[in-house]
């Protein structure tokens, strides 16, 4: 994420024509929220409020993107540090209210972040349940005990965009292959144990 | 390259049969499918996938029904037009062998439409760095599951798991196998 430039800190002075402060704390939020393709709608609906012309907008709504992103990507915490990073002649106010803003909602960006960088697909949900086989067609007499395992899975957010696909997988496991299968969750439990403790 | 397209398809055969008997999880379609194009003949998994499904069936019908061998090629015929004449005979020559071997016992085994669960395979990562924050730091389980259908095509399922995630994930298990054990 490319340092914030001269001229984006100048767009932000389109801000001082906010009707709120909570106007500006959501604009910020939506502007980091929103990937880049996003920011033409977003643009939008801030002209005319807070922009004379739309061009006006965009280039307020791409700077407030880049500061947020920037932030989120340097991994800064502290109120200096962020204080620092606008040029001098920066409107006082408004600097001390962007800086506000930003740490207040920086853990919650960092996991935004987090969860929607690029991965193999991710497990949102786990439901089982245990049965007992009883009769089939082919036996007519058992009592088998079986596990039915519903995994949901999320694919990668990065494609999906705003409509995420959830495929379900669905899975019997006998008592032995349970058995397989905690062995193999045993040995990683067992290397972040190993990890943890270095 | 006939004759070692005929070898595949003649191990394809003997694992279908494998599987029947229950000494394999399954069929390893992708692995079979990739030796094949390497031979420079045009398939893509799900046609053979398709065929592991037609054999596998036929194969069990025909041991469950006593079938003689020419009748299994006529069954075979009608339902599968355009399989390759090598093909066939790849397929005949597996029957007469070890047709007989196909054992019609009754067992729980799979009666299910669902997935067997065959292995796990897992990866402890650290994700260092990305596009949106340079120093992550963030730790995540990777694991691909190898599920068996009740064909016996085996297909891998990967997904990343939080550290918390694992954690409970394990946690259901151990819950699951606690609850096997009072049943």
């Amino acid at each position: 994420m490319a340092a914030v430039r001269e001229g984006e800190f100048a767009a932000l002075q389109s801000l001082l024509k906010a009707p709120s402060r909570d106007a500006v704390r959501q604009l910020c939020q939506e502007c980091f929220s929103s990937p880049l393709a996003g920011l033409g709608l977003l643009a939008q609906r801030a002209c005319p409020g807070l922009a004379a012309e739309p061009e006006e907008a965009e280039q307020l709504v791409s700077a407030l993107h880049s500061l947020t992103r920037h932030v989120v990507y340097r991994g800064l915490t502290s109120a200096e540090d962020i204080l620092l990073l606008f040029p001098e002649n920066f409107h006082q106010n408004l600097k001390n209210l962007l800086t506000k803003i930003i740490l207040e909602n920086i853990s919650v960006w960092r996991n935004e972040a987090q969860a929607s960088q690029i991965s193999l697909p991710r497990l949102v949900d786990m439901d089982w349940r245990v049965d007992i086989k009883t009769s089939s067609d082919s036996i007519s007499r058992m009592a088998v005990p079986t596990c039915l395992l519903q995994l949901k899975i999320k694919e990668d957010v990065a494609l999906c965009g705003n409509s995420p696909v959830v495929s379900a997988l669905t899975v019997e496991l006998s008592k032995e292959t349970l058995d397989t299968m905690l062995e193999g969750l045993g040995r990683i439990r067992d290397q972040l144990s190993a990890v943890a403790n270095k | 390259a006939l004759r070692m397209f005929s070898n595949i398809i003649s191990l394809q055969c003997e694992q279908i049969i494998q599987h029947l008997n229950r000494k394999i999880p399954g069929v390893n379609t992708a692995e079979l499918c990739q030796r094949i194009q390497t031979l420079g003949v045009e398939i893509n998994a799900g046609d053979l996938a398709k065929i592991t499904n037609t054999v596998s069936f036929l194969f069990s019908t025909a041991a469950r029904n006593n079938l003689s061998t020419e009748e299994l090629i006529t069954t075979l015929g009608n339902a599968v037009s355009t399989l390759p004449k090598h093909a066939v005979q790849v397929i005949r020559h597996v029957w007469n062998e070890q047709g007989k071997s196909i054992s019609v016992t009754e067992d729980a085994g799979n009666m299910a439409t669902v997935g067997q669960f065959v292995d796990i395979k897992w990866k402890l990562g650290v994700a260092m760095s990305s596009d949106t924050c340079r120093s992550l730091k963030y730790p995540y389980v990777t694991v691909t599951l190898k599920v068996a259908d009740s064909s016996g095509q085996i297909t891998d399922k990967s997904f990343e798991m939080t550290i918390p995630q694992f954690k409970n994930f394990f946690r259901q298990f151990k819950e699951m196998a606690a609850v096997l054990e009072t049943v």
